[in-house]
Order: C-alpha cells, then structure tokens, then sequence
C-alpha cells in the first residue's frame, strides 16, 4: 500500500477509536449499574488488598498529621485557651439544650421510629482513581442487604448513595459528585431545590432553588426533601455560606457546605430500610426544626 | 524480559499502583489532591517503549482506572494511551537520565493532563469546575516531579548509557 494510503488509514482508525471513546465517555458519565457492577467486582477481587493498604494509609496519615500539627500546635493552644472560656458558657448553655432535646424526642416517640430503621454499619476501604467524580467503595454487599439507591450516612449528616454492589463491597456516589442530585430544603423556611456536587476540592455543593424568591439565609440549615426516592426526609446535608442569583436574576443558588467531612471518613451507615414519612433522630443528622 | 511477558508485567504494575492510588493515598492526601500514581508509572515506562509499545501501556493503564473506576470509560484509556504513544514518541530524541528527564516529563505530563482532560469532560458535556483543575495542579506536578523518578528507581528502570557504565566498571 502506498505511503499515502497508509497514513489515510491509520487517521481514519484513530478518528474511529476517539469516537468510540467519546461515545463511551457520554454513556457512562452518570453510573450505570451494570458498568458500575464492573467496577465492583474488581474492587471486590482486590478488597483484602485494599483494606490493608488503607489501614495503612490512616497509620501513615496519622503519623504525617501529627509531624505537621507540630507547627500549628503553639498558636492552636493560645486560641484554644480562650476558647475554652467560650465553652465553658456554652456547656451551661447546651445543658439546658440537651435537656430540652430529651424531653422532645421523649413526646415525638423517636425512640419507637428508630425501630423500623434497618442500618448496616460498613468501613470505607478505597476511593475513586479518579479526580472527576467522587465515589467510595465500603466493605459491604449484597450479602448484608445493600442495594443500588439506598442512603449512606455518618452522625454529621448525609455521605451519598449506593451506586453498585457487590456480594461483599458496595460503591458510594459521596453528595459532592457532580451527578448526585439531592433533594433538599432549607430547615428555616422550607424552600426546596436541588442540591448537586460542585467542586470536591472546595467540598462546597451548590443548591439550585426552585422558587422565584426563595427565602435562603446563609447559616441556614439544609436537610434532605424526601421527595427524591433516594434519601429519607429531614437527614442533614449542610449549612448555607452563600446565596446568589443566576445570571439573568430568574432564581436563585445556594453554596452549601456539608456537613460530613469528606477527608476523614472512615466508618458508614447505610440506610437499608426506613418507614416511609419519617425522617432519623437528631443524632444521625436528621430532624427539621 | 520476552514480549509476550510485557503486557502481564504492566497489568500486575498498574494493578498494584491502583490499589495504592486508592486505598492508601486518600488516607494522606486531601479529597481532590490525591496525586496520580498511574501517570507516573506510565511516563516511566514509556520512557523506555517504541511508540507502539507506549501507545499500548498507556492504554492498558487507562483502561485498568477507568475500570476500577467504573465511570466516564474511555477518559483514561485515550488520555493515557495518547501520553504514552508520544512520551515513547520522542524519548529517543531526549538525553536519559535516572532523575531529571523523569521529574520533568512526569511533572509536564502531569501539568497537561488535567486541563486535556477537562477539555474533553467539556467535550462531551460534562462540565466540571475549572477550579478543580487549577487548585491542586501545583501539588500534582511537584509530587509528579519528585515521585516519578523514585518510581523508574524502584521499577529498577536505567538508561542504556548507565547501564554500559556499570557493566565497564
């Protein structure tokens, strides 16, 4: 074959490669469960590995935290001292809080509704390679009941939804994700959106409110709608730093700045059956006001 | 090491590099600053590749991450297999060394991956935060620039010039 046929040839087999991998691209940008499934099972293969390197890691991690608070430690202690007198006022405070907490859960039955709430304690044991989406694999599978959809959460608040499983591990698309997709409302005055992952390396997630004038303070609390089939109603997604309007003014966004902290998470809880119409107890999170 | 050999010895390398990717690095680095062992590796071993031979290692590395990670298949497998096919491309031109050619070309590859990347997430309609990009890029190129030459040290990787040196001696 002539030089220039080749060189038409192998342009022609590049152009072909690029579309299928655009094409691929395009049709698993949001998870499917079958390819996800794929993904799970390699996890699953390498989990023991895995669970090791990340044990590991957390030592090592621990190690590198400390060498490098090292620095911090001096100027840490002076504004902790001061602190501290702040948390000795509060600590009244939230005495008085914490009793009137008790007798609310007491008169609302709380106790009875966390009956009907099946949980499944699991161990975050690698991360997503890559830097695009944001999803965590967790050391619990089908075996232990997990199912694609149901709500992983940890005390602070609401961690992501299970995306895939397998028999013994289960992937978790983190609210940061581009593609989470939450539906929440703001605590104080009810104005309801959608919240969705803006930039893992911030953390900060944007609230894309549906009304025309939504009353959005910052220092808001924003809980879970409980319209979406995913997340139960009233679970605590993040607090409200910043309220903007679009460019045109027509509505407005929210930066929210939830309320687990990413980098440290280590133990889940994933939400394997609730009670529909009922939202968790403060202490996972959950309860509007 | 014979030919047939070469693609086992890159899936057990990637494999492995993966797994410390995602399990042990997260646990060090922040969300969203987790630096890239699998470009690193694969800057390495080009290095040491005809085209041909980088064009594949660089697309069995991608598609291992793209795999594991279970979305968006095919962003690795082309950025990645591009990176290879012009690193092995151009290395004959370049003079080898242990430790700055490495660094270098690890922390460029570094420097350009990410916002290539963001292009095409862009591409196919998958916009992402440039922010995202732009924040811990520093971090990943000075961790490119210092772990890729460790990782041609461990993999036991030395210019022929070297190797004839020591062999002399």
């Amino acid at each position: 074959m002539s030089d220039w046929g080749q060189r038409l040839r192998r342009l022609l087999l590049a152009a072909v490669i690029i579309a299928l991998v655009v094409t691929s691209m395009s049709l698993t940008a949001a998870p499917r469960v079958r390819v996800v499934r794929v993904s799970n099972w390699l996890a699953s293969a390498v989990s023991p590995i895995s669970f090791s390197l990340s044990w590991i890691g957390a030592k090592v991690g621990t190690v590198v935290t400390s060498v490098g608070q090292l620095y911090t430690l001096e100027k840490e202690n002076k504004a902790l001292k001061s602190q501290l007198l702040q948390y000795n006022a509060m600590k009244l405070e939230l005495t008085e809080v914490l009793d009137d907490n008790g007798q609310l859960r007491s008169l609302l039955g709380l106790k009875q509704a966390l009956g009907g709430w099946t949980l499944v304690s699991a161990s975050v044991i690698s991360r997503s390679p890559s830097t695009w989406f944001d999803t965590v694999v967790v050391d619990q599978g089908s075996s232990a009941g997990v199912e694609p959809g149901q709500s992983v959460i940890v005390a602070q608040g609401v961690v992501g939804r299970v995306v895939g499983v397998s028999p013994s591990t289960a992937t978790v698309m983190l609210i940061l994700d581009p593609k989470s997709g939450v539906g929440a409302v703001d605590a104080r005055s009810q104005a309801a959106g959608v919240l969705s992952g803006n930039n893992p390396v911030t953390g900060d997630l944007t609230f894309q409110l549906f009304a025309h004038r939504p009353d959005v303070e910052p220092g808001d609390a924003v809980v879970t709608s409980g319209y979406s089939q995913y997340y139960p109603k009233g679970l605590l997604v993040g607090q409200v730093v910043k309220v903007v309007k679009t460019q045109y003014g027509l509505t407005e966004t929210a930066t929210v700045v939830p309320s687990v902290d990413f980098n440290s998470l280590d133990r889940v809880i994933i939400v394997i059956h609730h009670p529909s119409q009922t939202g968790l107890p403060p202490i996972f999170g959950g309860g509007t006001r | 090491m014979a030919a047939w050999q070469r693609p086992i010895y890159w899936v057990v390398l990637f494999a492995l590099g993966l797994m410390v990717q995602t399990a042990l690095l997260p646990e060090v680095f922040p969300v969203g600053y987790v630096p890239s062992i699998m470009l690193s590796l694969v800057v390495v071993l080009a290095l040491y590749e005809t085209p041909r031979g980088g064009l594949a290692l660089g697309l069995v590395g991608g598609a291992l991450t793209d795999l594991l990670g279970g979305r968006l298949i095919g962003l690795n497998t082309l950025t990645f297999g591009v990176l290879g096919y012009v690193i092995a491309s151009y290395q004959p031109r370049w003079r080898h060394d242990q430790i700055v050619l490495p660094g270098v070309v690890g922390a460029l590859s570094q420097l350009v991956m990410g916002p290539a990347q963001w292009l095409l997430l862009h591409v196919i309609g998958y916009p992402v935060a440039w922010q995202m990009v732009s924040a811990p890029l520093p971090y990943l190129v000075l961790f490119s620039l210092l772990f890729t030459p460790a990782v041609g040290a461990i993999l036991g990787l030395r210019p022929e010039s070297s190797r004839s040196r020591r062999g002399g001696r």
